[in-house]
């Protein structure tokens, strides 16, 4: 033990007192390395802390690239969507029709039909008078619903009901609702049945 | 104490720190949870549960099943996929042909080499797998390529990883799908298998309350202990006996004058197995769903 030691434990020299001392460059060295790329890591794979950012995807731009842009089942989903918003309040979310209101569309020879070009026609220009549907006269009034709808929001409501409630007929693209919308032009005219059947399927 | 001012502040900002990061940080973060939408469908996640389902959420807890279950699906990565499923009226020569020159296409250039590679030793049989991989401009252009030709192909998204792989589950699990779970049956330990897709894999209560009953009448070799506690083992009062009654194998089936019914706590555990169906597209985790066979 060196004399300066032997000092210090010395209790006559009074309490021992705590001292300060650089601590080594090697140590700060090690921690700002560390700390950088601990600091990388974050950034390429915390996701900036959004919620929806979840391990693999790392980051929002990743996350994003996945979502399932397109296809049949996207289609019949916003089908779906506008159906229930827009037509199922008078036909019903069954297809099924409202007695004195709305007639069925599931099963109905109107919505079955061959090509698409008569049935485009009633949401576009809306009905007027009489119309036999499954072997039943109805008296209607409906207003153009699908006047304001984007092309591919009324293909995509076309569709689905001609494929839903066990309905089997053939899709509408936005380009046939197009043509016709194209054809009826600004001479929207309700129709009746007779009027309808003198259409073109 | 000469430095007390010194120690205190230094403890008190290594608690704050910790309170900011395993408490303030999450709540922040996830803390105002609500229902989302599946991904492509006007449905909401998650469904609310049942009575019975709610109920047996701590049946569930009572009886320790986290114990040996877990409740997340874990996913090591994603791809975006497309794959050929009809050439049409092409040969697999021209489709080769016609691949080969859509690969001066710029979105194209980086996965060229995986997709002709591919089809060089295929011999024209559908579906074939064209690209699988991180880059949805490639599967896009490409699908959009081939549609005017009349080749039809399927672009779908997977989740990869060894729990998908094992089908306990379609996705990773999120926060979202623990949403109307208090509290949360997370589970650490796999001495039996990931339920977060039992109500899919599974989907028949009678199953279920069988399993339950008698685990080794339906898994031969299975670990799990059977919950006799939660049935009741009773006389018949008549025959044929309650229709609630279990059908059991002869090996596992009490006297012939008994029956075995379960209690309420076992139809509650049953319909909460039964709620377990992580089965839908999230933004956050997103797949496409299979609706067609390939």
């Amino acid at each position: 033990m060196s004399d300066q030691n032997k000092d210090q434990c010395n209790p006559t020299n009074g309490e021992p007192t705590v001292q300060h001392s650089a601590a080594p460059m090697w140590i700060i060295v090690v921690t700002l390395t560390l700390l950088f790329f601990g600091g990388l890591y974050l950034d390429s794979h915390g996701g900036w802390f959004n919620p929806k950012v979840y391990a693999p995807y790392n980051t929002a731009e990743r996350l994003e690239s996945f979502q399932p842009q397109s296809g049949a089942a996207a289609a019949a989903a916003q089908g779906k969507r506008v159906y229930e918003a827009v037509c199922g309040i008078c036909h019903g979310n069954d297809g099924a029709g409202k007695p004195g209101q709305a007639p069925p569309l599931a099963g109905s020879e109107w919505v079955l039909t061959k090509g698409d070009n008569r049935l485009a026609h009633i949401p576009l220009e809306g009905l007027n008078g009489s119309l036999m549907v499954k072997g039943k006269e109805w008296t209607l009034n409906m207003a153009a619903m699908g006047a304001a709808l984007s092309d591919s929001d009324l293909a995509a409501v076309l569709t689905y009901m001609r494929t839903s409630w066990g309905n089997q007929a053939g899709e509408v693209t936005p380009d046939d609702v197009k043509k016709v919308r194209d054809a009826i032009g600004s001479h929207l005219q309700p129709m009746n049945g007779d009027q309808l059947m003198k259409m073109p399927e | 104490m000469k430095s007390g001012l010194t120690v205190f502040l230094a403890a008190f900002v290594a608690l704050g720190a910790s309170w900011f990061g395993f408490v303030y940080g999450p709540l922040e973060q996830l803390g105002g949870e609500k229902q989302t939408t599946v991904l492509q469908s006007p449905d909401s996640w998650p469904p609310q549960r049942t009575g019975a389902a709610t109920l047996g959420l701590q049946v569930y807890r009572k009886y320790g099943c986290a114990a040996c279950h877990t409740e997340q699906v874990r996913q090591s990565d994603a791809a975006n996929e497309i794959w050929l499923t009809s050439l049409g009226d092409h040969k697999p020569q021209d489709f080769r042909d016609f691949i080969q020159s859509l690969m001066i296409v710029p979105e194209l250039m980086p996965a060229s080499n995986t997709i002709v590679g591919k089809l060089q030793q295929w011999g024209g049989t559908v579906p074939v797998l064209l690209y699988s991989g991180d880059d949805a401009t490639v599967v896009s252009t490409l699908a959009g390529k081939l549609k005017p030709v009349g080749v039809k192909a399927e672009v779908q998204v997977v989740a990869l990883g060894a729990d998908i792989r094992r089908g306990w589950g379609m996705r990773k699990s999120v926060a979202a799908d623990y949403l109307y779970d208090e509290p949360v049956q997370l589970g650490n330990l796999r001495a039996g298998p990931d339920l977060s897709l039992v109500g899919v894999r599974d989907p028949d209560a009678n199953w279920q309350l069988q399993h339950l009953y008698a685990p080794r009448s339906i898994v031969k070799n299975s670990t799990m202990p059977a919950f006799r506690s939660l049935f009741l083992v009773r006389e018949k009062a008549g025959e044929p006996g309650s229709p609630e009654a279990l059908v059991l194998p002869q090996e596992f089936a009490p006297a012939a004058d008994m029956e075995v019914v379960p209690t309420a706590e076992a139809r509650e555990l049953a319909a909460y197995l039964l709620s377990l169906k992580a089965n839908a597209p999230l933004y956050e985790a997103p797949f496409t769903p299979v609706t067609a066979a390939k």
